[in-house]
């Protein structure tokens, strides 16, 4: 499960709105801000994913997303302004922390009593925010309508090894698998695990979600006032059974399509905090005593999508000569204004949900991606490649995409390959991911994309797997695929982090697609509220509750 | 009178049918799915997809999409649902219309009150007084909106704090400080060619004959100002804050953008990206019909200031 971005920009704040309005917007720090000396981050620091915990009630905050909510339905939530509403509305069966690991939620976390059952023993005390317990009929309700395509959800697939779900008493509720699938506990501490009340959804209907229905979950808050396309009012949720109760009396989200809106009503208080998708004023801000910019770890992955293997690319050497010849300092100082890694995998260290010794020894074993335009040279030429055509798609209208093109052009002529950009608008990108005419004789083309919870697994399987959702180039590595499905079938946490980094080696050779950088995610608020998470894990566990005032 | 309504409603709804049929077939050949809105580009599992195809009839031909809309528009005063709201256009629009009707009334007032204001004075008081307000409406009507909104935005939001940079307020009071700084920046430009058209007006009908020969007869200069200028330089002037003020409805998308203000303008632009076409055709109605309503009553108020001109007949 992963998704793709698109990067927004001031310079096209109607083509970025048009991009974000296919549903990907940026990454937090697309253009973001100086990280002050001491935070910068290096090859296996983690940067903190919490902030200041908040000590004080406060009454009122005003939230900024992109965009307006469209829906509260947590199966059809798959973009930043509902996944942001959905996780301060709604728990999850499992709960997705701040640093990405997985924690008890509705249910304990889950038992596997053999590796074809999973079971969800649910927490006592845990009741929606109309009083009612969440029993088992509830849980079994959410994930049956999540698994079933007719719904018009986008979470099938993660079901796609479950044979059967049943309650099997009042608090338990055991899925039967048709294959071991250890992905599945990560799987359902997003989306796709939200629990919501029966009778309510039953009672609304094809309401169910919209402003005319609403959502009964088992959150930190509840609806207040929705007014379609318009202002989203939660309030405080007094039945709330979980251990952090909110502070916030009431959250006001309003959609800020505008950069330069948001960070003015950032800086004149009209907007108490926000996770950005881009912001190219994040230097102003920062020097603003008024708000604080904090950045904490991502899940996503700033990248060269490869979605032929039929041309200059299917010779994995001439993959390997282009990433060597990518300035990736340039790139990310010039970007993200430092707030970014040298990627050592494709996958960002702020998604190591699990077996995390395992990964960061194996990112400190990997060599930090160097540039070396003479031995790339050496091997397009090895591969005969030397003065063929590279063609990428990409749009000028975005400049960090547009930034990332140019980057690789430059990579691309300097080991002597003919470099074409197939240039369409902001609007039009999103095709290169969706439409396979528009990938026609494209090579390749930027992304920034980023998996629903913290496993490299689960963004690496979307484009190394044989049914991926973004393995555009039909790739396929039987090795990859072998550490993969042991993985997926693998209880043990750390064995199973050995499998997915064994992977990851083996993509960063063979790569699949070729990593730009690992940005940071970004946060600002308000300076006088303090406690959100500075992660990326806003986008599937809990957050709002989190914050307070000083 | 009665025919001047009929043939005005005539017009409203040719109107309305040409442009929402253009409309429609515009965006039906704009590039984009409807549908990435919601799936955010990944590939969606084929029954999703084939469930959220039908829901929104994305498959049918372009005339039958047409003419199932129009049908349930005709029949049952159903505008369709949104696809990214997932609620009816009607209640999407009802969320909205409120605040672009403030911030456009208050905008017209603005241009009507200071725009007349300003160009009268200007035409009737020659020396400094003039060029300067000529001077300064020169810069004025050479600024867009857009521009307009960061500078106010910059100066009186961020730099004064006198006023808030976003959101449309809680009614009351609240709203019209929430609104000022919009309804500025959208009125701004528009009036300053109305103080300049005023200016011009009322300078013409200063030289005419009958102005010249009333003052010289010593009728009292108010008099004269009121009854023979100010009479007869309304007319090209209503002219122009009639096409001005239609076209601020228009207008209101950009300014409700740079506010985020929840208006109809920004849901516009927003349903147009994302090529949610029952949202855009249900707001290109309310405009057009509010561009045919404004315009009716422009033409029955110079029948109101010109006795000669019939009403409904352009006047001269």
């Amino acid at each position: 499960m992963s998704r793709v971005l698109v990067p927004a920009t001031a310079a096209a704040a109607l083509a970025a709105l048009a991009v974000s309005g296919c549903g990907k917007a940026a990454p937090s720090t697309a253009t973001g801000g100086t990280t002050n000396g001491a935070a910068a981050p290096t090859a296996n620091t983690q940067l903190p994913a919490t902030t200041p915990a908040a000590t004080g009630d406060v009454a009122k905050i005003t939230w900024a997303t992109y965009r307006e909510v469209g829906t509260l339905d947590p199966i059809q939530a798959f973009d930043y302004p509902e996944n942001t509403v959905d996780t301060a509305l709604c728990d999850a069966l499992v709960k997705q922390q701040p640093d990405g690991t997985l924690a008890a939620g509705l249910s304990a976390l889950p038992e596997h009593p053999d590796d074809k059952t999973t079971v969800f023993k649910l927490q006592d005390g845990a009741k929606f925010s109309d009083g009612q317990p969440v029993t088992a009929a509830d849980v079994v309700y959410s994930l049956k309508r999540a698994a079933d395509p007719k719904s018009g959800g986008f979470y099938p697939q993660v079901f796609a090894r479950v044979a059967s779900i049943a309650a099997t008493d009042d608090h338990t509720v055991t899925l039967k698998l048709k294959q071991p699938d250890f992905w599945l506990d990560g799987e359902l501490s997003q989306m796709a695990g939200i629990i919501y009340e029966k009778a309510y959804a039953e009672k609304q209907g094809k309401k169910f979600g919209t402003p005319g229905g609403g959502i009964v979950c088992a959150g930190p808050y509840k609806v207040g006032s929705w007014k379609a396309g318009a202002q989203l009012t939660l309030v405080k949720n007094d039945n709330y059974w979980g251990p952090d109760k909110p502070k916030v009396g009431q959250i006001d989200f309003k959609g800020v399509p505008d950069e330069s809106s948001l960070t003015t009503g950032l800086i004149t208080g009209g907007i108490d905090g926000s996770y950005p998708q881009a912001l190219s004023a994040l230097d102003q801000l920062r020097s603003n005593p008024k708000v604080t910019v904090s950045e904490g770890p991502s899940f996503a992955m700033d990248a060269l999508v490869i979605s032929s293997l039929k041309g200059v690319l299917g010779d994995v050497r001439v993959r390997q000569a282009l990433s060597m010849a990518i300035d990736r300092k340039a790139y990310i100082q010039t970007v993200y204004k430092g707030g970014a890694q040298l990627p050592r995998t494709l996958a960002n260290p702020g998604s190591w949900g699990y077996g995390r010794e395992v990964f960061a020894a194996d990112w400190a074993k990997l060599p930090e991606p160097t540039q070396d335009v003479a031995k790339a040279k050496q091997l397009v030429q090895e591969a005969g490649a030397t003065g063929k055509t590279l063609t990428l798609g990409m749009t000028s209208e975005v400049s960090n995409l547009n930034s990332a093109a140019n980057a690789l052009r430059t990579a691309g002529e300097a080991i002597g390959l003919k470099v074409k950009f197939k240039a369409v608008s902001a609007q039009n990108f999103i095709n290169f991911f969706t439409d396979p005419k528009a990938r026609e004789g494209v090579d390749g083309f930027p992304t920034v994309n980023y998996p629903d919870y913290a496993d490299p697994a689960a963004f690496y399987n979307t484009f190394v797997s044989a049914d991926g959702t973004q393995n555009y180039s039909g790739f396929s590595d039987q090795r990859i695929t072998e550490l993969m499905s042991q993985a997926r079938e693998t209880g043990d946490a750390d064995a199973r982090a050995k499998l997915v980094a064994e992977a990851g080696d083996r993509i960063m050779q063979q790569l699949p697609w070729i990593p730009m950088a690992a940005p940071s995610n970004v946060l600002i608020t308000s300076s006088k509220i303090t406690g959100a998470p500075a992660s990326f894990a806003y986008m599937g566990g809990p957050w709002a509750n989190l914050i307070g005032s000083k | 009178m009665r025919s001047f309504v009929a043939r005005r409603a005539g017009m409203l709804v040719v109107a309305l049918l040409v442009s929402s049929f253009v409309v429609f077939a515009s965006l039906d050949l704009a590039p984009g799915d409807p549908l990435s809105t919601l799936s955010g580009g990944r590939t969606l599992p084929p029954e999703a997809v084939a469930q959220l195809r039908a829901q929104y009839h994305l498959d049918d031909p372009f005339l039958e999409r047409y003419v199932h809309w129009l049908g349930n528009v005709v029949l049952h005063g159903d505008l369709g649902t949104s696809i990214a709201f997932r609620e009816s256009v009607t209640s999407v629009i009802g969320a909205r219309i409120g605040t672009t009707i403030d911030l456009v009334l208050y905008a017209a007032l603005l241009i009507v009150v200071f725009g007349i204001g300003l160009g009268v004075l200007a035409g009737l008081r020659r020396g400094p007084v003039d060029s300067s307000i000529v001077a300064i409406t020169t810069v004025f009507a050479a600024v867009p909106s857009f521009v307009a909104a960061i500078v106010l935005l910059s100066v009186f939001s961020v730099n004064l704090g006198w006023f808030p940079a976003l959101g449309g307020g809680d009614g009351g009071m609240d709203t019209i400080k929430h609104l000022t700084l919009p309804a500025i920046a959208l009125a701004l430009s528009a009036m300053a060619i109305v103080v300049r058209v005023t200016r011009v007006a009322v300078r013409t009908e200063l030289g005419r004959e009958h102005v010249e020969t009333a003052v010289s007869r010593g009728i009292p200069y108010l008099q004269v100002v009121r009854r023979h200028v100010l009479r007869n330089a309304a007319i090209p002037v209503t002219t122009v804050v009639g096409i001005t003020i239609t076209s601020l409805i228009a207008l209101s998308a950009v300014v409700e953008r740079a506010f985020s203000l929840d208006g109809l303008g920004a849901a516009l632009v927003q349903a147009a990206l994302s090529k949610d076409f029952a949202v855009v055709q249900g707001i290109a109605l309310v405009f057009v019909a509010a561009f045919v309503v404004a315009n009716a009553i422009v033409d029955v108020l110079y029948a109101f200031l010109d006795p000669r001109v019939a009403i409904g007949s352009r006047a001269a």
